[in-house]
């Protein structure tokens, strides 16, 4: 009798913390998505379950002539996919050399990197701006991703190093032994193995220039170039008429391509952390 | 030699200011032979088998392959194929991808690809399996794939570096009679690497024993076995009674306070030796009758004969294996032949041990 007691005891304590985690978590999303149908502009009108919900902030922000908000979407698509790409790209090859090869500086360079990730990109902020003054990258797409792509390299580096490590060496030699390359060893044996930590790299490479407000808001000048982030906080930044329905829908619309992102990439989240257990 | 495929000139290897892993090591292996590199973990055989492979370079020495110097020359330019302890299977590719990867690299005809890759994975009896996912094969099938993997490149010189440990008694027995019957059906070079020296007496045409860097001792399992050269390899090599001594003149030894008749030969008068007698050659019988009298002090039965442990009045152990049981604590005769002994000298040289051994004994070998 006491163990069941205990039992309906330990139950009901768990599910009343999951509740309230989950409560925390929802109540602000489901505050901005009910105020995205709301009508008005004003924050103070809205509730959550709205009592005349309309689709008018939508309608409103697909309209290239009354908001830039697509040319935004599309910077921010466009900025971050290829920030994505070039981390990929980059922190491969930086963390495969310095798993698997022995070179001068192989250990200063580590921890040059476990230094680097320590301090956040922007705390270089006008280092960055002047650097991108001086190579003419500023108000370019192009500076914003070089930018981003290099922040990214130091922490995703170390991640990623740290997989491949347990990758092992054997199956290296083994493919060397059959007359492979670094190229073809690289390509055809450590990536294919490596494709969980591959995809955490891409989503975290992704998701960071899709969110940054501060870098994007020092380099990019014009209204039509803005990010996301930029082009939204300018609804809400305006002394006069500040658009905050408007603003929660464009919110809302933020989070569909890393859901998706996120969802196409679970399986290898998944097989990652049980691939790691048994090497074949 | 012309028949020497791999030759090891003088080959040291050291890291930074250790002490060498191996120290001025000279061997030739020959064509078509297996062989074995046996010794205790840490004596330095990987290293000589990475060397072989290109996986390190040599601080010092020279290596030929096909009497070319090699030691420069990359690890995927070589005639070598390894089958690594633990597999090292591609685990994303299926069984027929990881044999056919060596292949692929040197771009061949799918069809030939096929066919090649069916008639090694015949060799290692897996006909059938070209499509299963490594991760569904067990032990022993994840070690013929290795295999298979090896063989498929056709190359000089397969070297294998411990790859029965992983499987349990049973398998490995099979497996070392596979790998045997492989290596004489296809001629290739075996270079074996373990630390099981059964293994190395069932399977080798020649052993080398390796101790801290160093080649103690090579020859066939029966030389090994039969006429270690030092206390090292006598005690690495199966079971045996040693016991210092000395020579009192060829062919007449003195230990535990007696002299006996031997065969060996070869010594100056009163040099201090070591001698070694193996278990299966002592023989129990009465007090009277024995040649050495010992007390009982402990009995296992081992299945094929008790192994019998005793103490002589010196304090020295004798290990009896027996077919007849003892009693413990009671006092039994060792009997032995002559041939049964075999005499030892400090710090000889192989090179020394073997000429001494080809004018004493006429080249015959004693013992059994």
């Amino acid at each position: 009798m006491s163990i069941k007691r205990e039992k309906f005891i330990r139950l009901t304590l768990t599910y009343l913390v999951i509740l309230v985690m989950f409560a925390i978590i929802l109540y602000p999303l489901a505050w901005i998505v009910g105020s995205s149908f709301n009508p008005g502009q004003s924050l103070s009108g809205s509730s959550i379950i709205p009592k005349n919900a309309t689709l008018a902030h939508y309608k409103e922000l697909f309209d290239l002539n009354q908001s830039a908000y697509l040319h935004w979407y599309w910077n921010s698509l466009k900025v971050s996919v290829a920030t994505m790409l070039l981390t990929v790209i980059l922190v491969s090859f930086t963390a495969y050399s310095f798993s698997r090869y022995r070179f001068v500086g192989r250990k200063n360079g580590l921890l040059t990197f476990l230094v680097l990730q320590m301090i956040p990109n922007f705390a270089a902020l006008i280092a960055i701006f002047i650097l991108a003054m001086m190579t003419k990258l500023i108000d370019t797409h192009l500076g914003l991703i070089l930018v981003y792509a290099g922040g990214q390299i130091p922490m995703n580096t170390w991640l990623m190093k740290g997989y491949l490590d347990t990758i092992p060496k054997e199956l290296d030699e083994s493919a060397k032994m059959d007359g492979a390359g670094h190229l073809r060893i690289f390509f055809q044996i450590v990536m294919p193995l490596a494709t969980p930590i591959i995809s955490v790299v891409a989503l975290f490479s992704f998701i960071a220039p899709f969110a940054d407000f501060i870098i994007a808001s020092i380099l990019l000048r014009t209204e039509k170039k803005y990010t996301l982030a930029v082009g939204l906080y300018d609804m809400v930044a305006k002394q006069f008429g500040a658009e905050f329905t408007t603003f929660a829908a464009g919110a809302v619309l933020i989070a569909v391509p890393i859901a998706i992102l996120f969802l196409s990439f679970q399986r290898y989240f998944v097989s990652g952390l049980t691939a790691g257990g048994t090497k074949g | 030699m012309a028949n020497a495929i791999i030759e090891f000139k003088s080959v040291t290897k050291q890291y930074d200011n250790d002490p060498p892993v191996l120290d001025d090591v000279s061997f030739e292996i020959e064509r078509g032979k297996f062989y074995t590199l046996l010794g205790p973990s840490g004596c330095g055989k990987t290293t000589i088998l990475r060397l072989i492979a290109g996986f390190t370079e040599a601080s010092d020495g020279e290596i030929y392959f096909n009497n070319k110097i090699t030691n420069h020359v990359p690890a995927n330019k070589r005639q070598v194929n390894t089958v690594f302890q633990d597999y090292a299977l591609f685990p994303h590719l299926n069984v027929f991808e990881n044999v056919a990867f060596g292949l692929r690299i040197k771009k061949m005809k799918n069809a030939e690809i096929e066919q090649k890759v069916k008639e090694a994975l015949s060799f290692v009896n897996l006909e059938g399996y070209e499509n299963r996912e490594i991760r569904e094969m067990s032990g022993g099938q994840r070690q013929r794939v290795a295999i298979a993997r090896a063989i498929v490149n056709e190359p000089e010189v397969i070297l294998l570096d411990e790859p029965l440990s992983a499987l349990d008694l049973k398998l490995r027995t099979e497996m070392q009679y596979e790998l045997r019957e492989l290596q004489r059906r296809l001629g290739i070079t075996f270079i074996f690497v373990t630390h099981d020296q059964e293994e190395a007496l069932a399977m080798s045409d020649e052993i080398f024993v390796i101790n801290k860097g160093k080649i103690q001792q090579s020859g066939t399992p029966t030389d090994i076995y039969d006429e270690p050269i030092n206390r090292f390899v006598a005690d690495f090599i199966g079971e045996s009674n040693i016991v210092t001594g000395k020579m009192v003149q060829d062919q007449l030894v003195e230990m535990v306070g007696k002299r006996f008749e031997c065969v060996d030969g070869g010594f100056q008068s009163n040099e201090p030796v070591e001698i070694v007698i193996r278990p299966e050659d002592l023989e129990i019988t009465t007090v009277e009758r024995g040649k050495l009298q010992v007390k009982v002090d402990s009995q296992l039965f081992r299945g094929v004969h008790y192994e019998i442990s005793s103490y002589d009045q010196d304090g020295n152990e004798w290990l009896v294996h027996s077919t007849k049981k003892a009693v413990v604590g009671e006092e039994i005769g060792l009997y032995f032949d002559p041939e049964a002994i075999h005499v030892m000298r400090f710090n000889e040289t192989e090179e020394e041990f073997d000429k001494r051994l080809e004018a004493y004994t006429d080249g015959s070998g004693h013992g059994k």
